[in-house]
C-alpha cells in the first residue's frame, strides 16, 4: 500500500466476503474509501471447510476492492470466527525488584506475559488479551501505570483464545493469494470498535454480531472487555429452518427470510398468506406469514436465550448501561431488536458503524460493521506503535532518563 | 422426549435382591478386585481369594478367603496351576459358602499363573452349580512372560469358557497398546485393571440400572456370545457440551476396541447409554448414530439406555461385543459339556442356539423402522426374557424333573425377579417378543439440512442445527 494510513479489513463470512478499503484521517476518524465483496462458498459457520473454493471467493472480493477503491491491496487485517474461540478472565502479577519502585514498560509487558500464563488447551492460541485495568499495590482502577509507583502491579486481562490449526487456516487462505496478513482479530471485538463510542463502552454495552454462521458478542462494561465467545448459529441456521419447515429451497428461504421475514408474533392478518414466486414468475406456493415468522422468532429466541444463559454466567449483564446492540447481517431482521429487548429486559437496537465518512451506503450496512471495524482496529494499533517508534518515543526515553 | 416418571425407580428396589459377587482369584485378580473396590462399587460383595496370605492380606476387598492352607501352606501356588486346583478343591467347603446366595457372580482372575488359572474355574464352576450365572474376567499374559505361561492360561481359559455363562477376556498385549513405552510395568498392569474395574462395573450397571430401555442378561450373553474370541469393550464417559459424542469416542479409544476399526467385524454389539435425568433424546441419537456408523449393516445392535440421578451431568456409553478370534474355533453348544455333565443340567445349552438364530433373521435395520409407541411399554416387555434367574429355577426344577426339556429354559421367565412381567409372555407369543424387543425407540428422523455434513453445534445437549421448531414441537403449517 502507497501510505501507511491506509488499511484493510477482510472479514471471511459463512455468506458473504467482505473487504474494506479505509483511510485513516490524523483527527482518528476513519474515511472509506471502497468496499469489495462476494458471496462466500466453502465457508460453513464462519470457518473454512473447502480450501481451494473460499480461496477463490476471497480472491475475487479482493479484486472487486482493489476495482472500487482504485488501489492495490497488499496486506490486509483479518476477522476471525468459529464456534472454537473460547475467552476468560485472568489476572496477571509482577512483584518489583527492592530497589526499584518505579513502573516502566518493561513491568506493563511481563504483567501481560504473566496473565496468559494459564493453561489453554494445547491446541490453543491467543488472539487478544485485552487489559481491563491495573492494580497498584492493591489500589485499583489504574489506567496507565507506567511511572507511577508501587511494588506490585496487578492486570486484569480478557482473554480471547481460539484453536490454532483453525485460525492458522484463515490466514493460509489468505496468505495464498497472495496478501500479508498485518493481524487477526475477533470478528465480535472488531465490531464493537464502530459500534460503539467510547462513551457507550464505559457505560456498559453488549454486541451481538449475528452474521450468516456465526451469533458473536462482546461485552463492555467500564470500558473494558468482560465477556465475549461465539455461539455457532446464525441466519444460515434460520434459512436452513425455514426451508425445512417450509419445504422450499435454500435459495427461496434466504430471499424468503430477507424480504418477508420478521420475528414479530402475532402482528399479521389471520390466514394472512405471502406469494412464493417462481422463478420464471409464475405464482408459486403460498406461504402463511404467521408460520414464517414463527420459524423465524423460535429460532432468534432460542439463540438470544442461549446467550443470555451465558452471560449470566458472570454478573456483567446488570451493568448495561447503555444495553444491547445488535449488528451483522441478521440485525436486519425486522423486530429483531424488540425481541432481544423481551429476552434480555434491557434496551436493544438494530446498529452500524458510526463516526466514518466517505461511502455512507457502506457503512450505514450493518453487514459491513467487523469488517469496518478491523479498520478502525488497524488504526488503533498503528496509532499505538507510532509514538513508540516516532518523535514522542524518543522523548518519552529521554524523560525517563532524565528521571 | 424421555422422561423418567417417578414409578421408575420401582424395578430398582426389586433389583436389590439379585446379590453380586465380585470375586477376585489369585494375585491379578486380587489386584483388579482392589481396583474395583477402590474406584467404588454398590450392591456387590468383593471376595478376594488367593493361596498367598500375604496377597490376600493387603487387599481392600470385603472378604477374604485363603485357599490350600495344606497345598502351599500360605504361599502362593508358584506358577502351577496343578497346585492352584486343588488348593482350591481343599478349600471347597469355604468356598461354597462365600457363594453362597449369589444371583450373579463376576470371577476376575489373571490367567497363566497358579491360583489363577488352577482355582478360577473351579469356582466358576462352584458358583455355577449354585445357580449363579457367572462371568468371568480373564486377562491373558504378556507375551513376553513366556509360552508356557501363555499355555496355561489358554488351558485355563478354554476350561473358564466352559463352565461360564459369559468370558470377558482381556489380552494383556493389547492393553500395553495405549501404554507410552516408556511407563513402568506398573502402569501397564494398572491398565489391565482399570479396564477390568470399568469393564465390570459397565456389566453391573449395564444390568441392574433401572432402564427405560433395559439390557437384560440375555442379551449380554448374545454380545459375547462367539466363544474363544476377543471381547471387544469400550467405555467413555463424558459431561461436556459434546458429551455423547465425546463418551462414544472415549468408549471407541479403550485398548480393547482398536478406535471401533474391530467394531466391523463384530456380529452383535450391547450399547448402554445412560446419564442423569438430563439426557435428551438428540444424544442418544448422535450416539446411536455415530456407532452406526462403525458397524455393519447386518450386525445386531442390543440397545439399551438408562436414566440415573447419580449420573448428573454426565454420560455414559458402553460398548461390549466380541469377535471370533480364529473363526470361532469353539462352537457355542460344546461349552459346558463335561464337567457339567453329572449335574442335570443339559438345556443350558440350550440358549444358545436360540439367542443366534433371532438376531441373524431380523437385521437391527428393520427393526428400527417399526415405530412403536412410547419406550414406557419397552421397560415392561423388554426385560421379559430375564434370565439371570433361569440358572435358579433351573437348579430347583432339576433335581426333582431331570432335562427339562431344552426349550423350557428359553421360555421360562424369572418368576422371581420380575413377577409382573409374566403374565405378558405367553410361550407362544415368545419368539415374536425376543424380536419386538429391540424395536423399542423410535428415532424421529430428524434432519439437520444444509448443516447435514459440518460439525454438530451442540450446546446445552441440543444439536442446535436441528431446526428449532422441530426441537420444540412446535407445528408449523
Amino acid at each position: 500500500m502507497a501510505s501507511s494510513n491506509l488499511m484493510v479489513g477482510l472479514e471471511i463470512g459463512t455468506s458473504k466476503i467482505c473487504v474494506v478499503v479505509g483511510e485513516g484521517k490524523p483527527d482518528g476518524t476513519i474515511k472509506i474509501l471502497g468496499v469489495g465483496q462476494a458471496p462466500s462458498r466453502g465457508v460453513r459457520k464462519g470457518e473454512i471447510v473447502d480450501f481451494e473454493t473460499a480461496m477463490k471467493c476471497v480472491h475475487e472480493a479482493v479484486v472487486d476492492a482493489e476495482e472500487k477503491s482504485d488501489i492495490m491491496i497488499r496486506s490486509v487485517y483479518i476477522g476471525i470466527t468459529g464456534a472454537h474461540i473460547q475467552s476468560f478472565n485472568n489476572r496477571g502479577c509482577v512483584t518489583l525488584p527492592e530497589e526499584r519502585d518505579e513502573i516502566d514498560e518493561q513491568d506493563v509487558d511481563d504483567v501481560k506475559i504473566n496473565a496468559r500464563e494459564v493453561s489453554i488447551p494445547a491446541q490453543n492460541a491467543f488472539l487478544h488479551s485485552i487489559i481491563q485495568s491495573y492494580h497498584i499495590d492493591g489500589h485499583d482502577g489504574v489506567l496507565s501505570p507506567v511511572g507511577m509507583l508501587g511494588q506490585r502491579l496487578e492486570a486484569d486481562f480478557h482473554i480471547i483464545h481460539g484453536v490454532r490449526n483453525r485460525i492458522q487456516n484463515t490466514i493460509r487462505c489468505v496468505k495464498e493469494l497472495p496478501l500479508d496478513v498485518e493481524d487477526v482479530v475477533f470478528t465480535a471485538f472488531a465490531s464493537a470498535q464502530v459500534v460503539l463510542t467510547q462513551h457507550q463502552k464505559n457505560l456498559g454495552a453488549l454486541v451481538i454480531d449475528i452474521g450468516g454462521g456465526t451469533t458473536d458478542y462482546i461485552l463492555y462494561v467500564d470500558g473494558a472487555v468482560r465477556q465475549s465467545g461465539v455461539l455457532a448459529v446464525g441466519g444460515d441456521h434460520i434459512t436452513n429452518d425455514i426451508s425445512m419447515g417450509l419445504r422450499i429451497p435454500m435459495t427461496r428461504a434466504e430471499k424468503l427470510k430477507i424480504e418477508e421475514g420478521s420475528t414479530v408474533l402475532g402482528n399479521c392478518l389471520p390466514g394472512e398468506t405471502v406469494l412464493l414466486k417462481d422463478d420464471s414468475g409464475f405464482a408459486g406456493k403460498e406461504v402463511e406469514r404467521e408460520t414464517l415468522n414463527t420459524i423465524i422468532h423460535m429460532r432468534l429466541r432460542e439463540t438470544f436465550e442461549l446467550l443470555k444463559r451465558r452471560l449470566e454466567d458472570e454478573p456483567y449483564l446488570d451493568y448495561l448501561g447503555e444495553g444491547i446492540f445488535i449488528t451483522g447481517g441478521c440485525s436486519q431482521l425486522n423486530g429483531i431488536d424488540n425481541l432481544a429487548e423481551e429476552v434480555f429486559g434491557v434496551p436493544a437496537r438494530s446498529s452500524h458503524a458510526r463516526t466514518m465518512s466517505g461511502l455512507t451506503s457502506a457503512f450505514e450496512n450493518p453487514q459491513f460493521s467487523a469488517a469496518i471495524g478491523l479498520i478502525k482496529y488497524a488504526q488503533a494499533m498503528q496509532g499505538d506503535r507510532q509514538p513508540r517508534g516516532g518523535i514522542r518515543g524518543l522523548m518519552g526515553k529521554f524523560f525517563q532518563r532524565m528521571r | 422426549m424421555i422422561q423418567l416418571s417417578r414409578n421408575y425407580s420401582l424395578p430398582e428396589k426389586k433389583e436389590d435382591d439379585l446379590a453380586i459377587k465380585i470375586i477376585g482369584v489369585g494375585g491379578a485378580g486380587a489386584n483388579a478386585l482392589d481396583r474395583i473396590v477402590l474406584d467404588g462399587m454398590e450392591h456387590a460383595e468383593m471376595i478376594a481369594i488367593n493361596t498367598d496370605v500375604q496377597s490376600l492380606a493387603s487387599s481392600v476387598a470385603t472378604s477374604k478367603v485363603q485357599i490350600g492352607r495344606e497345598v502351599t501352606r500360605g504361599l502362593g501356588a508358584g506358577g502351577d496351576p496343578e497346585l492352584g486346583y486343588h488348593a482350591a478343591r481343599e478349600a471347597a467347603g469355604e468356598l461354597r459358602e462365600a457363594l453362597a446366595g449369589a444371583r450373579m457372580v463376576f470371577v476376575c482372575a489373571g490367567l497363566g499363573g497358579g491360583t489363577g488359572s488352577g482355582a478360577a474355574p473351579l469356582i466358576a464352576e462352584m458358583a455355577h452349580e449354585n445357580g449363579a450365572l457367572v462371568v468371568a474376567f480373564a486377562t491373558l499374559p504378556f507375551a513376553f512372560e513366556g509360552k508356557r505361561r501363555t499355555a496355561q492360561a489358554m488351558e485355563a481359559l478354554h476350561e473358564l469358557q466352559r463352565v461360564s455363562d459369559a468370558v470377558v477376556c482381556f489380552e494383556n498385549d493389547r492393553m500395553g497398546d495405549i501404554v507410552l513405552p516408556k511407563a513402568g510395568i506398573h502402569q501397564a498392569f494398572a491398565v489391565a485393571d482399570t479396564t477390568i474395574s470399568q469393564s465390570v462395573r459397565a456389566i453391573v450397571n449395564v444390568v441392574r440400572r433401572p432402564g427405560l430401555i433395559r439390557i437384560g442378561f440375555d442379551e449380554l450373553i448374545a454380545a459375547l456370545r462367539s466363544q474363544n474370541s476377543r471381547c471387544l469393550f469400550g467405555f467413555g464417559e463424558s459431561d461436556s457440551d459434546n458429551r455423547a459424542h465425546e463418551a462414544l469416542a472415549l468408549a471407541l479409544k479403550n485398548p480393547l476396541m482398536n478406535r471401533g476399526k474391530m467394531l466391523t467385524d463384530a456380529q452383535a454389539v450391547l450399547v448402554q447409554i445412560s446419564g442423569g435425568p438430563g439426557m435428551t433424546l438428540t444424544e442418544v441419537e448422535i450416539v446411536m448414530q455415530e456407532l452406526n456408523r462403525h458397524v455393519e449393516d447386518h450386525t445386531q445392535i442390543l440397545f439399551g439406555t438408562s436414566v440415573d440421578g447419580k449420573m448428573g451431568n454426565r454420560m455414559s456409553v458402553t460398548l461390549i461385543s466380541s469377535l471370533s478370534a480364529e473363526g470361532s474355533a469353539q462352537p457355542a453348544p460344546m461349552r459346558r459339556a463335561s464337567k457339567t455333565a453329572p449335574k442335570p443340567e443339559p438345556p443350558v445349552v440350550e440358549p444358545e442356539p436360540a439367542f443366534e438364530a433371532e438376531p441373524e433373521s431380523i437385521p437391527i435395520a428393520t427393526e428400527y423402522a417399526t415405530p412403536l409407541p412410547e419406550p414406557v411399554t419397552t421397560t415392561s416387555e423388554e426385560a421379559e426374557p430375564e434370565p439371570v434367574a433361569e440358572p435358579a429355577m433351573e437348579e430347583d426344577a432339576a433335581p426333582v424333573a431331570e432335562l427339562p426339556p431344552p426349550a423350557r429354559r428359553v421360555r421360562k421367565p424369572a418368576p422371581k425377579i420380575e413377577p409382573e412381567q409374566t403374565p405378558e409372555l405367553a410361550p407362544a407369543k415368545k419368539d415374536k417378543c425376543v424380536q419386538a424387543r429391540q424395536e423399542v425407540m423410535q428415532f424421529e428422523p430428524v434432519t439437520r439440512g444444509r448443516f447435514e455434513k459440518s460439525e454438530p453445534t451442540i450446546v446445552e445437549g441440543q444439536d442446535l442445527d436441528v431446526p428449532t421448531f422441530l426441537r420444540k414441537n412446535v407445528r408449523v403449517k
